[in-house]
């Protein structure tokens, strides 16, 4: 990875919030290629979500440069929004409203229509296993079923980018296969994922180039293999997780 | 242009999906108007229509104690009661039951009264007709006793200590008169006629309602309540929209919609477009409750002398004022508990500098002052001037700059707040 040849260029990305003494994110660079299962890991309060708010724009950088799909974030925000998909934290749907009707206004507001926007809502309704409740309201999904959507919600527009904040938090397991493979699935494809997860054996298995942050810094970076070598070779994500950012819980 | 028709497709489904929500920005708006329309024409019926609920005790079974009698009587204003219990009253029972709120006044004529009066002005005519002074220190003064309820407002008891007294002034100058009458006689030796008879009325008042050009105006308690409260139920959509915006952004609906090609202008966009609706709506639906169910409950009917189309503009500019301020509020609170409170109290405070509870005149000056500041005192000003003063859209004009200005006011500090949140929160 280096500078020129990457979709998502992070350059001393830094973030102070008002009141606090500690940067957020303290001169983060990092340069994600185009096609890459990119994961970002790091204890709770490493400055994971900070960095994926202020690469979808939602947040402004302290400091640094951001330069996304060749449009520098600064200056070409709305540029950058066509190419990227979003799949946040939180269950963000209209809980009163249906499935389809959910995806029928993201994928309005990003630009889908007519039969294009039916076939690809039906499309991934079916693929995700929800096409049997397309009516149901969203708010009598369990949750398993909203995450899916979620996902389906940022994924809908066919982006470039697709930034994932934990996107199979609290879900079971049959749900997390689908969303899983769905994912895997999408890279094959070609489109670039930025994904952040507390599950590193999920994370393990997923991206073919990691960051770990801590008190936003990287504190190591590399394939899997690469973070093994320059590690304890041979042992699990996990441990070396532990070992770079210790054994004490995080607020 | 497509993505605000989608998202007012979706501010429209998430409002009419919630039912509960829906219902109360309708019923509860028309149910304020309409009972504090009723109330206010209750009172003031009340008033004038023998409301009053007064407990006598007539003492003086002569002229002066019946005819103060007959007056309260006459006048319809009170509810005249002899008995307290089905027993004549006492001093005692009186005041007890004035004190308890069931009479709102209690009225004790003493015993002698009219011998009294009659003694004194007989004193002062022979004192006149044998040249003597008027005054003389010491004179025995009658008193009819007022038991007052405290919880009487104190413009209806300035009122009925009004009417008592004018009552009273008439029975006791009619007894000069006829004691003057009786001197004349018998100091004159001659036969004049009661000039009780010559006593009538010569100052008459001719009241009028003016209003700009040739319309004349007859404003009752509707046509000064239903503007006034539709103003006030309009702002209270600051609440359900406060909320709904707070809503969004803690599900983090607003931040996905922020993630995709979409700013915060065109989601704030989309809101107001649904909102002016649902305020334009609410303002028909009371205008039609003034005019047809009104009447049916017993009120006068609402008269818009053909001008709802200028009261249609006063009204979707308050509406973007309330909906402005409903969008600032919704910015700046950071939990639905925050913006509940903040707007229910703001708003009743506006209403009650705008004029809303209690006219503009009856205010000290200093709150005549800054009622100006007011955004529903604006409003009401619009309507007042179109509905009971008749006045031109472009009469009004200034008022209906103020609340867009307010509104944009209002909608630029949101932004700001959520650029700024952006940037350093």
């Amino acid at each position: 990875m280096r500078p020129g040849k990457s979709v998502i260029e992070i350059q001393n990305l830094t973030k102070i919030y008002r009141g606090s003494r500690n940067p957020a994110l303290d001169k983060i660079s990092l340069y994600i290629d185009e096609g890459m299962f990119f994961g970002l890991l790091g204890p709770n309060g490493a400055g994971k979500t900070t960095m994926i708010h202020i690469l979808c724009g939602l947040l402004s950088a302290t400091s640094g440069k951001v330069d996304i799909g060749g449009f520098s974030l600064e200056n070409h925000l709305p540029q950058i929004r066509k190419i990227i998909g979003v799949v946040p934290q939180e269950i963000a749907l209209y809980p009163s409203l249906t499935a389809r009707e959910n995806l029928s206004v993201f994928g309005g507001v990003c630009g889908l229509k007519g039969t294009v926007l039916k076939t690809r809502m039906d499309e991934l309704l079916q693929v995700f296993g929800l096409d049997r409740n397309r009516k149901m309201q969203v708010g009598r999904y369990s949750g398993g079923m909203k995450r899916r959507l979620n996902l389906i919600a940022g994924m809908l527009h066919d982006p470039r980018i697709l930034i994932l904040d934990e996107p199979t938090v609290g879900v079971d397991v049959q749900s997390k296969n689908v969303i899983v493979e769905n994912l895997m699935a999408l890279n094959r494809k070609g489109t670039t994922i930025v994904y952040t997860s507390h599950y590193l054996e999920e994370a393990e298995n997923l991206c073919s180039y990691l960051a770990i942050i801590d008190e936003g810094r990287v504190i190591t970076r590399g394939t899997l293999d690469e973070i093994r070598k320059a590690h304890n070779s041979g042992s699990k994500l996990e441990d070396i997780f532990l070992e770079l950012t210790g054994k004490n819980p995080r607020d | 242009m497509r993505t605000i028709l989608k998202l007012v497709y979706k501010d429209y489904l998430v409002l009419i999906r919630d039912v509960a929500g829906l219902a109360m920005l309708f019923i509860m708006p028309l149910a304020l108007v309409l009972i504090m329309t009723s109330l206010q024409d209750t009172t003031f019926r009340a008033i004038n229509e023998s409301g009053i609920k007064l407990v006598i005790l007539n003492a003086d079974t002569d002229s002066l104690g019946m005819a103060i009698e007959k007056e309260i009587i006459r006048s319809s204003f009170f509810n005249v009661n002899r008995e307290i219990d089905n027993k004549p009253p006492t001093e005692e029972t009186m005041r007890n039951a004035v004190a308890s709120g069931r009479y709102q006044i209690g009225m004790i004529i003493p015993e002698g009264a009219t011998r009294r009066i009659r003694e004194q002005v007989s004193n002062n005519v022979s004192r006149l007709f044998s040249g003597d002074s008027l005054v003389r220190p010491g004179t025995d003064s009658l008193f009819i006793h007022l038991y007052i309820d405290p919880a009487t407002k104190n413009s209806l008891r300035s009122s009925l200590q009004g009417s008592i007294r004018e009552y009273t002034a008439q029975i006791e100058s009619r007894i000069i008169l006829s004691e003057l009458t009786r001197e004349i006689n018998k100091h004159m030796m001659l036969s004049v006629p009661d000039l009780n008879q010559m006593q009538q009325e010569t100052i008459f008042y001719r009241e009028e309602y003016v209003a700009r050009g040739d319309k004349k105006s007859i404003p009752n308690s509707v046509q000064h309540n239903v503007p006034a409260w539709t103003l006030f139920a309009m702002f209270f959509i600051v609440i359900p929209f406060a909320s709904s915006m707070i809503k969004e952004r803690e599900d983090g609906s607003l931040s996905r919609l922020l993630t995709m090609p979409c700013n915060f202008t065109t989601i704030m966009l989309s809101k107001v477009t649904v909102y002016l609706v649902v305020c334009y709506l609410q303002f028909i639906c009371i205008i039609l409750m003034g005019i047809y169910l009104f009447p049916l409950c017993g009120l006068p009917a609402l008269v818009l002398g053909g001008r709802l189309a200028d009261l249609s503009i006063i009204a979707l500019a308050a509406s973007l004022a309330a909906i402005g301020y409903g969008i600032a509020v919704g910015t700046l609170a950071r939990t639905h508990q925050q913006a509940a409170i903040f707007a229910s109290i703001s708003v009743v405070i506006l209403a009650a500098m705008g004029g809303i509870w209690v006219p503009l005149f009856m205010m000290p000056p200093f709150f005549r002052q800054i009622s100006v500041i007011s955004p529903l005192n604006w409003g009401l000003n619009g309507f007042y001037d179109i509905l009971v003063r008749n006045a031109s859209l472009k009469e009004v004009s200034h008022y209906l700059i103020l609340l867009l200005i307010f509104s944009v006011g209002c909608q630029l500090v949101a932004l700001y707040y959520h650029r700024l949140r952006k940037e350093y929160i």
